[in-house]
């Protein structure tokens, strides 16, 4: 009984950091994704200034730890802007996830076939239209598994912005540890949190990909 | 003579001693060539002869390295010309459809309006299910491209080409990449559009469809017009031992 009252205490506390955690991965992600297109259209149909700029990002970026990442967005560019840790935490995560898109959009963008681009531009569109209108669409479509993957990446690495402070499930884990001094329910508790919003997510990408799936 | 009739003497395309190269393989080697309107040209010879190429510099997906090109009274090769906008007044057909595999039968051939020529969603919604209707296929509008035989990928990629009321139309190959029970259907629709009075410029290996539907029949080979003349001329009178032979 003393068990599963002291896990329902447990979990009631670091379950309030799930929402910290959703809003880390969601802010991480949408900033990868916008990085990770721009990027990614760059590397493929920029000019060789924009796709210098493309290349250099994503090879620069994958190159460094994420944790170093969000140190200097933490301590060092939050000195000159006003950054919480939260907003620190997951910019730096979303700088971090852009360069891994850009490589999974230029993947995508190189498999759509050379006709649909020859097909848009004897319709007359241009290389931009066609690039937004039937270019873009097919490779979202075509990035989706490796971006769900990369979603659940996100997930798991949105514990490190813990570094900082910000009171996400680990860190809520970490409270508890240092209170009770019993690893065991707090860590466990942090286990089974990630591993739902883990599996949730991957049956909502998965419901994606069968909705988007292109047909060819 | 009336204004139409002037119009009518003017030819829709004029190509001009055009040369093109890739890399160190000269494709054409000064070819000259013009279309009336509502004629039917039929480009016929073996295969890398620059056929295509020469089809593709018409809408300027190919440049030429040397000569000029005029689309009706414009000169299209002259520096400064809108590729785009050139492009909008060509129709083209292409061996393997190239249909949009994302979008719908009836949204492939609304998206050249609405994005290209910026009609209004409910205005290509019409046109584009009269162009369906065109190529006999109103009935699958609501079909993605996967669920479409050749034949009919086809079809619609005529009728997306028709949506936007080109001023010529380009065929590369048309019907190569079908299986022949398939074609019949693709060169039924093609007769139609000439009957209509379609200006068309056709790259073909169907010598039947060149016999019976082209006013001009032009034998390319090594990257020159070998002989140019009407089909029965063609095929039951060569000039040239090569034509001759290619029957």
């Amino acid at each position: 009984m003393e068990f599963v009252q002291k896990f329902i205490t447990t979990f009631q506390f670091i379950v309030e950091g799930l929402w910290v955690t959703i809003g880390v991965t969601v802010v991480a992600l949408a900033v990868g994704f916008v990085l990770g297109i721009l990027a990614g259209v760059a590397r493929v149909y920029g000019n060789k200034f924009l796709a210098g700029i493309g290349t250099t990002y994503s090879v620069v970026v994958r190159a460094v730890p994420v944790i170093v990442i969000i140190f200097i967005l933490f301590f060092v560019i939050s000195s000159l802007v006003d950054l919480t840790a939260f907003w620190a935490g997951s910019l730096a995560l979303g700088f971090a996830s852009g360069a891994y898109q850009t490589e999974i959009f230029r993947g995508a963008l190189r498999s759509v076939s050379g006709g649909q681009m020859t097909a848009a531009s004897a319709i007359g569109m241009s290389r931009w239209q066609a690039i937004r209108h039937i270019i873009l669409p097919q490779a979202l479509r075509l990035a989706l598994p490796a971006w769900g993957n990369e979603a659940t990446l996100v997930l798991k690495d949105s514990t490190l912005v813990f570094a900082v402070g910000v009171p996400e499930v680990l860190r809520r884990a970490e409270y508890v540890k240092a209170r009770t001094f019993d690893p065991f329910f707090a860590y466990s508790v942090a286990l089974l949190l990630y591993l739902a919003l883990t599996l949730v997510t991957t049956q909502v990408l998965r419901q994606a990909e069968n909705r988007y799936r292109l047909r060819l | 003579m009336t204004n139409s009739e002037a119009a009518k003497t003017q030819p829709i395309v004029r190509l001009e001693d055009i040369y093109k190269a890739f890399g160190v393989t000269e494709v054409l080697k000064g070819v000259s060539l013009s279309l009336m309107p509502q004629e039917v040209v039929v480009l016929v010879g073996p295969s890398g002869t620059g056929k295509s190429t020469l089809l593709r510099c018409v809408n300027l997906l190919s440049r030429p390295d040397k000569g000029r090109i005029w689309l009706e009274e414009l000169e299209i090769t002259a520096p400064g010309v809108n590729e785009d906008k050139v492009r909008q007044r060509v129709g083209m057909v292409f061996q393997e459809f190239n249909l949009f595999t994302h979008l719908t039968a009836l949204e492939n051939v609304m998206i050249g309006m609405t994005k290209v020529l910026k009609m209004d969603k409910r205005a290509a919604h019409a046109k584009a299910l009269e162009e369906l209707e065109r190529v006999g296929l109103a009935n699958r509008a609501d079909h993605y491209p996967a669920q479409l035989s050749g034949g009919q990928k086809q079809r619609v990629a005529i009728a997306r080409a028709l949506g936007m009321d080109p001023h010529v139309m380009l065929f590369d190959e048309p019907t190569s990449a079908l299986d022949p029970e398939l074609t019949g259907e693709v060169l039924a629709v093609m007769q139609k559009l000439a009957f209509e009075g379609m200006t068309m410029m056709v790259v073909s290996h169907e010598m039947g469809f060149a016999r019976e539907v082209a006013d001009r029949v032009v034998f390319m080979e090594g990257g020159y017009i070998v002989e140019a003349g009407p089909p029965e001329q063609m095929f039951d009178h060569p000039q040239v031992d090569r034509t001759r032979v290619s029957q």
